[in-house]
This record gives C-alpha cells, structure tokens and sequence, in this order.
C-alpha cells in the first residue's frame, strides 16, 4: 500500500525528517507515536501534499506510484485521506456542500457519476447517523465556530463519506474528551477491511486502547527509532519516550 | 476639456424641461461646481477620465424598446408581486407589474410632482445643494423616477428593476427614486441594475429616503450592469426615531462604480445597517463611500463591507462616520475586509471614525488579505481542484455577506454571476 524509504523533509530551510522509513501492507493499522517536534505532524502534511513541505530526498510508493509527483487534490482522488490535526474553519461555504463537492469532485476523477443533492443527503444522514452527529453542523460554515469536539467529527464523518484506501489521522485524539474519543475510534474502527490501510499519528496511548493497530512506531528526531506491535505502546505508556531516546542515541 | 464639459452640463440643464423647483438648485450648482478632482477628499483615489472623457446626452422616454417578458427573465420576486421597471431612468408602466396594494403608492416621479402628491414636497430635502457635478445634473434633471410611498406595514417585496438601454451610445439615465416610509409602515425593497446591452452609457441616480417614526426598510440591492456601463448612485438616508434601515448593496457590474451612503439620523433608538460587497476585475473600478452622521444619541449604525479584486481590478472604499457631541450612547462598528487575487489589483481603503461625544462604542478595522493556503490546502486535501477550490473561498467570502439580502431568489442570483465571474479567474491563478 504505502512504501515510505530513507525520506528527508523540510520546511523553510529546517530538516524535520531524517530518513523515515515505513512499509505498510494493505488492511493493516499502523501507529506512529511520539514526542512533540518528532516530526509526526509533518509526515502527515507531506503525506498529504502540503506544498510548504520540501521533500530531499527519499522516495513514498503509494500502489506502486511515486506519491511525491501527486498534486493534494490527485491524492485524495487516489484515495489517501487525512484527518486534519486542525481542521480550517471555511467561512460561508457551507458543510453539505463542501462534502458533495468533495465527494463529488473524487468520484468525477474515477470516471464514476456524481451524487445528485438529493442522493447525497440520503448518504450522508445514513453516515450522521453512526456518528451521532447533530445534523444541524451540515447547514452551517465548514467547521466555522465548531468546538473541537465537532471538528473531529467532522473529519470523521468525510473519512466515512469518502472511504479513502489509506487514511491518515493526524492527532485526531488530541483535545477529545471520552465520549468523543468513543466515538471518532467506533467511526474510523467501522472502516476497517483488509482493502483500507491507517496511519494513526498519536501523541498518547489512550487512543490506542480504541483503535488497535497492528503495529506501533516511534517517531522520533524525525526517524523511525523503534517498531513493535501494540503492547509497545503500552511501555510508552509505562516509562515515556526518553529510554528509547537515549537508546536511539547510543 | 473641464469648461467645454461644464458647459455642455450646463446647456443639458437649461434646456430640460422644467417640472420641478428643485431643477433650479441643480442648475445654480452646475454653475459653482468644480470638476470632480483627486485633490478633493471625496474622490481621491478615484480615477475619473471614465466618466469626465465623455459628454454624456440626457436619455428620453423610449417606448416599446423592450417587452414584459424581457423583465420576467430579471425579476427575482414572483409574478404577482409590484415589480416597478425604469428604462434609461423612466418609469415604464406597461413594463412593471403594478397590482394594487393597499399601504403602497407607486407613482411615475413627473406624475407625482404634477400633481404635487402627499409627501413631494420632500424631493431634494436629502441631497439639498448637490455634492458635486453629477449630484448637480441630476437635480437640474429631475422629472425621471419614481415615488413610493408606504404608510402599512407590507409582507410582500417591491422589486425595482433599472435597465440602461439605447441604440444610443454615450447616454445619460438620470433617476431619482424618493421613498416615504410612514410611521410604522415597512417595506422590503429590490433593487436591481440589471445589464442589457453592452452600451457605453452613464446610470446617474439618486435616491432620497424618508423613515418615519418606527418605520422599516429592508433594502437589498444587486449593482450588475453591463461592463461599459459607468454607475453612480447616491443614497441619502434620513431616519426618524426608532426606525430601523437595512441596506445590502453589491457592486458586481459596470467598467466604473460609485455608490455613495448619505445616513442621517433625526431621532433617538434608531438602527442602521449598510452592507456593500465589490467585485472588482479588468477593466473596473468600484468604490464605496460612506458618510454616516450620528448627530442624536441613542442610535446604533453597522457598516460591513467586502471586496474581492483580481486581474487590475481596482476598488475604493471610503467609509466615514462622523459622531457629533450630542450623539452620546452612539454604537457604530466599521469594518472593511478584502481579497486580493492578485499582484496588479488596487484597494484604497479609508475607514474614518470622527467622534466629538464621549461616552460612545464605536470601532472600525480594515483587512486586506490574499487567498489563505491553509484554505486552500484543506479543501485539495478533499479532492477539490485547485481552482474549483480557489472560487468556493471566494464563494465563501463573499456569502457571508450576501446572506444579508435575507431574500433567497437574489442570494442565488447574486452568487450564480460571482461563480460565473470568478470560476475563469481561479483557473488562471
């Protein structure tokens, strides 16, 4: 599915990626974990395509084609997904719309028809519906006065509606109370099969007790120090991230 | 060129008809009046060969130029609603839709001053000595127009629809539109400048508007003339107590735009509103200017305004809001945002606040930003193509502000031109 090799990236001059290197096989669930200023947010954004990002060397295989020549939008028609740490606040572009344009645009580029509003909103209150999301935030502005709770919901809800190959959830447990937490892992665990794969970039291991990956990575200084399987996450969990950083070091 | 233009201002205004006292105001006036210059605050930044390279000839009534169904294909209120069209100025009975309501007159302006109607004697009492030239042709032009005037309260909009059309080239519409909302009454008001030909003529309105005691406009305007078309319209305003006036203006049209706001307050606990949108691309300058008097206490006025300019598109907002010394518990809020697509777009932004009273709440803010790229990442990010997501920004942007029509048909209509205009734009960006 996604084949990430010796990949170095910066932003404005400053190397934040030393030669990350990951594999991941289709259906699985992999977890990057990580101190603040690992890199994990900025192997999410050049994942996704954020052009600020300036890749120096290495390469990402995405279904055997080189991602790194993918403009943002020619991802997403590709199926990769990224739940947005920071979802933006779009004001005046109402969420419905937004959705049935972005559902719509992804579909025109796989040659498949396009959702009528009418089909749509029938997709979607079937998807509102699993998340338990108050139908009233389709009506409003994209994520405009959302609290974080209903921002990650949001991204939630897209996730489903657009049921990407490979989705990518940058800290999208950060700020989350319980409830919400429930809800986000129950949304993104109904969209587990072996075609999908995920990348759940995570500061803390109480996401994990939620989502359970196949595999837990630790990110940090911008490389790959350690992988393991989930019970890694656990003794991060127990001891921190500093004995693997000395480790890493020596 | 100034004295040979002055001069044939000058003949134009003699040789009018007269219908009206007022005309002698305007005439007095275009003998005082300087050119419009850029030494002169009120147009600083304001390019004028546009209108002040041509020596514009007055437009007279032209019958059966258009059809019935010409308007229908512009209206945006429904069949049976007053829809009032004034052609080149003129208002053309057998082109409006005039059922009879009750709480509404609605007479042709010459008609109204014939028969010195309730209420006419107002004319000019708003735009008085005439600001500058083309304040001073208008009044030395009065007789074209229209006179409404409420005295119930009416559930049902009035559309007015303006055209400017003529085999003619170079020609001059000059309207004047009183309106006299009774105490108590309310009205819900389109306006609409509607592109028919793409004729290089000047649109030169004026319109004076009276709120009685607790009275209420809702005033939703949509500036769409064609892009030759040089447009300038003068408000004036003047609003009894706790009368409330809403006004939501886009400029969308024309090669070169000037609306101007006159609001006056004459009475306590009244509301103002003014919301104005601009779009400004090749070819075309708009530009906003408003003077806001809280010379009583106890008002509140809002005054929001947006632009989107791109290409060498130019715009000009000049918002001023003067609060006197009596004018204590005043509350008036100014702000100004624009977006920029481009390198080569102008916006000359002066938002003024002059406040003599000391216990007031009064702000003013004016951005000036580009396209944001988290924004535009975001919306990549799902799929969207980089121009179809450049114009939802856009779209955005400018929606918040057109939600203020608070009429649907027009919201829709105003948003279908701007994605018409813009989605070209995006994909050359």
């Amino acid at each position: 599915m996604l084949s990430i090799k010796d990949l170095h990236a910066s932003i404005n001059g400053k190397e934040i990626l030393k030669g990350l290197s990951l594999e991941m096989g289709a259906g699985e669930v992999h977890a990057i974990m990580g101190p603040n200023g690992s890199g994990k947010s900025t192997l999410s954004k050049v994942l996704a395509g954020r052009e600020e990002y300036e890749v120096t060397s290495g390469t990402v295989t995405y279904k055997g084609e080189n991602l790194l020549d993918m403009s943002p939008e020619e991802r997403a028609h590709q199926g990769i997904f990224m739940a947005f740490q920071y979802p933006v606040e779009l004001p005046g572009v109402n969420n419905t719309y937004f959705m049935q344009a972005s559902l719509n645009a992804i579909r025109k580029a796989r040659g498949e028809p396009e959702l009528n509003s009418l089909n749509f909103m029938k997709l979607v209150r079937t998807k509102l519906k699993a998340l338990e999301m108050n139908e009233a935030l389709l009506k409003r502005s994209v994520n405009t006065g959302f609290s974080g709770g209903e921002m990650k919901r949001n991204e939630i809800l897209q996730m489903i509606l657009l049921e990407p190959s490979l989705a990518i959830l940058d800290e999208t447990d950060s700020g989350l109370d319980i409830d919400a937490l429930k809800m986000v892992s129950m949304g993104v665990n109904s969209l587990r099969s072996p075609e999908r794969s995920m990348l759940v970039i995570t500061h803390y291991q109480r996401l994990l007790d939620y989502i359970q990956p196949d595999y837990v990575h630790v990110l940090s200084g911008g490389r790959i120090i350690r992988s393991g399987d989930k019970s890694l996450a656990l003794e991060l969990e127990e001891k921190g991230y500093g004995w693997l950083q000395e480790e890493a070091a020596a | 060129m100034s004295a040979a233009l002055l001069d044939h201002y000058q003949t134009l205004a003699a040789t009018a008809p007269k219908a009206h006292a007022y005309q002698a105001v305007g005439q007095r006036r275009l003998s005082l009046v300087e050119l419009p210059n850029r030494k002169q605050e009120a147009w600083r930044y304001t390019p004028l060969a546009p209108v002040l390279d041509y020596q514009f000839a007055a437009a007279s009534r032209e019958d059966g130029l258009l059809e019935p169904e010409d308007v229908a294909a512009l209206r945006v209120t429904p069949a049976d609603h007053v829809c009032i069209v004034l052609l080149n100025g003129f208002f053309m009975p057998e082109l409006s839709s005039l059922p009879a309501q009750t709480g509404l007159e609605v007479l042709d302006l010459e008609q109204a001053l014939q028969t010195s109607a309730t209420g006419i004697e107002r004319l000019g009492r708003l735009s008085g000595e005439c600001l500058h030239l083309f304040g001073a042709v208008n009044a030395a032009l009065t007789g074209a127009g229209v006179y409404l005037r409420v005295t119930e309260k009416l559930v049902q909009p009035l559309e007015l629809i303006h055209i400017n059309y003529s085999f003619d080239s170079e020609v001059l519409s000059n309207p004047r539109v009183l309106v006299q909302v009774e105490a108590q009454a309310s009205l819900t008001l389109i306006e609409q400048h509607a592109p028919f030909a793409d004729v290089l003529g000047m649109h030169n309105g004026v319109t004076e508007i009276f709120l009685s005691e607790g009275a209420e406009l809702l005033h939703p305007r949509l500036q769409n003339d064609s892009l030759r078309t040089r447009h300038l319209s003068s408000l004036y305003v003047q609003q009894a107590a706790s009368s409330v006036y809403k006004n939501t203006s886009l400029a969308l049209g024309s090669a070169w735009s000037r609306t101007e706001f006159h609001l006056d307050f004459s009475g306590g606990h009244a509301h103002c509103e003014l919301n104005g949108f601009y779009l400004a691309g090749e070819q075309q300058m708009q530009s906003m200017h408003l003077d806001v008097l809280h010379s009583v206490p106890d008002c509140s006025s809002r005054e929001s305004f947006k632009g989107i300019l791109y290409g060498q598109g130019k715009a000009v907002f000049d918002g001023n809001i003067l609060v006197k010394k009596d004018a204590q518990k005043t509350d008036a809020r100014l702000s100004n945002d624009n977006l920029l697509l481009s390198r080569d777009a102008e916006i000359d932004t002066k938002p003024r606040l002059e406040i003599y009273a000391d216990d007031v709440q009064c702000s003013h803010g004016t951005t000036v930003g580009q396209i944001d790229p988290e924004m535009l990442f975001y919306l990549r990010a799902r799929g969207i193509p980089k121009a179809a997501a450049t114009s939802m920004i856009c779209q955005g942007f400018a929606a918040e502000l057109i939600a203020h029509y608070e009429y649907p048909a027009l919201e829709t209509k105003a948003l279908s031109i701007l994605q018409e205009r813009l989605a070209p734009v995006a994909a050359n960006l």
